[in-house]
């Protein structure tokens, strides 16, 4: 199974504040544990909302961009990773070992990914190919 | 440059509706020409928060408080991602502008770039 694990934003991801040398170490240190035991798919940081959009749909006319920052902090997401395990229960493992060296009140939301069988007879046999074949060739794109 | 590309929640995604044939379709379509133009890095659908957990550090906290999905504030989960490669927020915005709405829902689609991309 897939996982999303999502850390929201904070008043100084916001702000763009960098974190911390020893905080630095020690994620890398625990992005290299979930790399040796084959669970770490990707993992990113964004910048904040300031530097991002967003495109609004509002049903019958044309979508329309809005520029950041955007107002609710802690909504907002300062950063993720996709994790390859068996169990929600294991990436809640993994997520309690997440660096916290600032010692800062902070939030981690980890859901699950949809997979082709999820998605039941509306997954098409011919659909499922083609998705397949478009995530093989994203690949390339990485 | 790399950007992070979220689909906020629905109360229909919410509520677990499998999306309709057309929808699967025409995304299925559009993330084709994702990956055809060279900006298709990643695409992921998310289930609804029911399925999800949280966890809490509260200040100075070394242990976290676990709290399990779902979670109220529907606007603000994410129920899909995109990871694209692009030049720019303002190209991304252009591409997300045609993503596929065919049941006309109103919704938000969040750009991010991802910090130290190049």
């Amino acid at each position: 199974m897939r996982f999303m694990v999502i850390m929201k934003a904070s008043e100084q991801s916001e702000a763009g504040e960098m974190p911390s040398t020893q905080l630095l170490a020690e994620m890398s240190k625990f992005n290299e544990e979930l790399v040796r035991a084959g669970v770490m798919l990707a993992g990113e940081g964004l910048s904040p909302s300031s530097e991002g959009a967003r495109v609004q749909f509002s049903g019958d006319s044309a979508p329309s961009v809005v520029d950041g920052p955007f107002a609710e902090t802690k909504e907002l997401i300062a950063g993720f990773w996709i994790l390859q395990v068996r169990s929600l229960a294991e990436a809640v493992e993994w997520v309690k070992r997440v660096p916290n060296t600032d010692g800062a009140h902070h939030q981690i939301e980890i859901r699950r990914i949809f997979e082709a069988a999820d998605f039941g007879d509306n997954l098409t046999p011919e659909l499922r190919e083609a998705e397949e074949k478009a995530r093989a060739a994203a690949e390339n794109n990485a | 440059m790399k950007f992070l590309v979220m689909v906020k929640a629905s109360a229909a995604s919410e509520a677990g509706e499998p999306p309709s044939p057309e929808l699967i379709e025409q995304m299925g379509r559009f993330n084709e020409e994702l990956v055809a133009s060279g900006h298709l890095v990643q695409a992921a659908g998310l289930t609804p928060s029911a399925e999800g957990a949280r966890l809490l550090w509260f200040e100075g906290d070394q242990t976290p408080q676990l709290v399990d999905g779902p979670f109220a504030e529907t606007k603000e989960l994410v129920a899909g991602l995109w990871i694209l490669r692009g030049e720019s927020v303002a190209e991304i915005a252009e591409l997300m502008k045609r993503a596929p709405n065919p049941d006309r829902s109103a919704g938000t689609v969040e750009i991010r770039p991802l910090a130290g991309e190049l």
